[in-house]
């Protein structure tokens, strides 16, 4: 365990300075912050024509959007492409050779972004929170603790789930593309394209069951006191089988995929 | 014992794919497999400290074996054990003891300078700190790198690049080298340079390096012991001079000669092996190597004289052209 976290510490301490060495491309990914805002605008401007939705109002959109932001940031998880890199270009070997499992660079380099955008953009968002009057969460000690926790489990979730598309790349050479199409039903069933309190009963329910839901709608629906203590306890219950079938899947096809590796010629 | 390998091999399936859109549609529904032998069973053990040279020619089986003793492949059949490891279960006390260099392949953080990747490598191999400075200094003495651990990987040249890669493979002080191609690229100058680190690293440590290389100077500088190996065979085990001997058995005469001599009467002396001008090089049987030189001295108008071995390459290509395995030393 002392092992692991010096490991750790070295690891991020290199992913910060490759954020630094990379600062446009930092800068760039920090003004991606303006999509959800132009989701917000657009129903802003639904709602100024055809007055609330589903009971959500003006301050509703902006609260649920200013948040969604960086909550977005903060459960994102990109190793797929990195474990896709890897394994079809065989740079895996290097990664095979050391004696640490290669989930932890991955997983440190994550984390290291992770860190940098609770840095920056977490005091942004507090702040625009606190000065305008549109945006009220209604937070209490133990809902800021659930909603902390939302955003770790939804990262975990994001992590494991595209972890484990990504051993498809020890057997295809489409695991992008195929990733991309799983990706966009997710932003439609997360909470991303539209609140999923504006969706019809049926698609709120079946979305309720499936992981997106937890890799960003359900923090924010903490977050804007929406849900009961029930809710929320059920929500962590789904995201914990969610996350350990996850876990499972990949292990089972990282085994499986090495054996492949290393017969087929590392 | 360091290695022991027993009957290893390794077959592959390789799938062809013929050029084109109408190739990917037709190896969509029918694939066309071939069997690759590249590793054929293969044995051969390696003692502590010993620095053996693996040769062979490309697609040889070189580079499929040192995998398979990396425990990157998993052999088809057959055995290999290192320093008592099974490599393929790549236990972490076996990760500890060795490494792999691939001349063509990099671990060095490309965008960041070099002494961050060797502080990587010290936590992930947990190196004690005190241990880490001196193997570094050593490493930065030996290899000249103190001017190249504070700029970015990607403004090194590949010579600088490939010392450093060597030094972040060394880190941990491993007992095993495999060394794929380490000079690949370098021009003579780097060459030698890491061709010197690698004896200094062996004798400093007593390592066993097996290495392999397309410059035969490499081999011959660094290895008294080569292994040669052609389509996942081994043609080969020794000595490298008894190799010579067996396969050329003859030297190469050189003479100066202060005025043009009939090819007739030169062929009294041995084979005339070619004719420029003044300098001739004749074959001479490698038992009457002193007489011939000898004799040529005293009828020839020789303004210089050496006698050598035939160049190695062409003694490889010659055990190659053969084709049969030339019967262990």
């Amino acid at each position: 365990m002392r092992d692991l976290i010096r490991v750790y510490r070295a690891l991020l301490r290199v992913g910060w300075e490759l954020m630094l060495e990379y600062r446009a491309q930092a800068l760039l990914w920090i003004l991606s912050f303006v999509f959800p805002l132009v989701m917000m605008n657009v129903w802003l401007a639904v709602v100024d024509e055809a007055g609330p939705l589903a009971g959500w109002g003006r301050s509703d959109f902006i609260a649920y959007y200013v948040a969604a932001a960086l909550f977005n940031y903060l459960t994102a998880a990109w190793v797929l492409w990195d474990w896709d890199e890897d394994i079809r270009t065989g740079s895996l070997s290097v990664k095979l050779l050391k004696p640490i499992d290669p989930f932890h660079y991955l997983l440190t380099n994550e984390l290291g972004w992770k860190v940098f955008i609770l840095v920056v953009m977490g005091p942004l968002v507090a702040l625009a929170a606190w000065l305008s009057p549109e945006i009220d969460y209604p937070l209490t000690a133990e809902s800021l603790l659930a909603v902390a926790a939302s955003a770790v489990t939804g990262f975990a979730l994001n992590l494991m789930m595209s972890t484990s598309f990504a051993m498809m790349s020890f057997w295809s050479t489409q695991t992008k593309n195929f990733y991309q199409l799983v990706f966009g039903l997710g932003q439609f069933l997360s909470g991303w394209i539209a609140p999923l309190a504006l969706f019809p009963d049926t698609i709120r329910h079946v979305a309720t069951l499936t992981p997106f839901r937890y890799t960003l709608s359900f923090p924010l629906e903490i977050l804007m006191g929406r849900l009961s203590g029930s809710e929320i306890a059920l929500g962590f219950a789904v995201t914990a089988i969610w996350l350990i079938s996850f876990t499972i899947v990949y292990r089972v096809f990282w085994r499986l995929g090495v054996k492949r590796y290393e017969a087929v010629g590392a | 014992m360091s290695l022991h390998i027993d009957k290893l091999v390794k077959h592959y399936q390789v799938h062809h794919k013929e050029a084109g859109l109408r190739g990917s549609l037709r190896s969509l529904f029918h694939r066309r497999y071939e069997m690759v032998k590249a590793v054929d069973g293969i044995s051969f053990d390696i003692e502590q400290g010993e620095i053996v040279g693996f040769l062979g020619p490309n697609g040889a089986g070189k580079t499929t074996t040192l995998k398979c003793l990396s425990g990157l492949l998993y052999p088809t059949a057959g055995s290999a054990t290192v320093l008592g490891f099974t490599p393929h279960k790549r236990e972490k006390a076996y990760l500890k003891q060795f490494t792999l260099v691939m001349g063509q392949r990099n671990q060095l953080l490309w965008d960041l300078p070099a002494m961050e990747t060797f502080l990587v490598n010290q936590a992930i191999y947990g190196v004690p700190e005190r241990q880490f400075r001196e193997t570094l200094d050593e490493l930065v003495d030996l290899l000249d790198l103190k001017p190249l651990l504070t700029k970015q990987v990607r403004k090194l040249s590949l010579g600088e690049r490939m010392k450093c890669e060597l030094a972040a493979s060394l880190l941990h002080r491993p007992k095993v080298l495999f060394l794929d191609e380490p000079t690949i690229g370098l021009d003579v100058t780097a060459q030698a340079a890491i061709r010197e680190f690698i004896l200094a690293y062996n004798q400093r440590y007593s390592a066993t390096v097996l290495l392999t290389s397309h410059y035969m100077a490499d081999v011959t500088a660094l290895a008294d012991r080569i292994l040669v190996i052609e389509r996942g065979r081994l043609m080969y085990d020794g000595n490298l001079q008894a190799l010579v001997e067996r396969t050329a058995p003859y030297k190469l005469l050189r003479l100066v000669l202060e005025q043009p001599v009939d090819e007739t009467e030169l062929k009294l002396f041995g084979d005339v092996e070619s004719i420029d001008g003044l300098k001739v090089t004749l074959r001479v049987p490698r038992h009457g190597t002193k007489d011939a030189a000898t004799r040529a001295l005293a009828r020839l108008p020789v303004a210089d004289v050496t006698v050598e071995d035939p160049p190695v390459e062409e003694i490889i290509r010659e055990v190659f052209r053969r084709g049969e395995a030339v019967e262990y030393a």
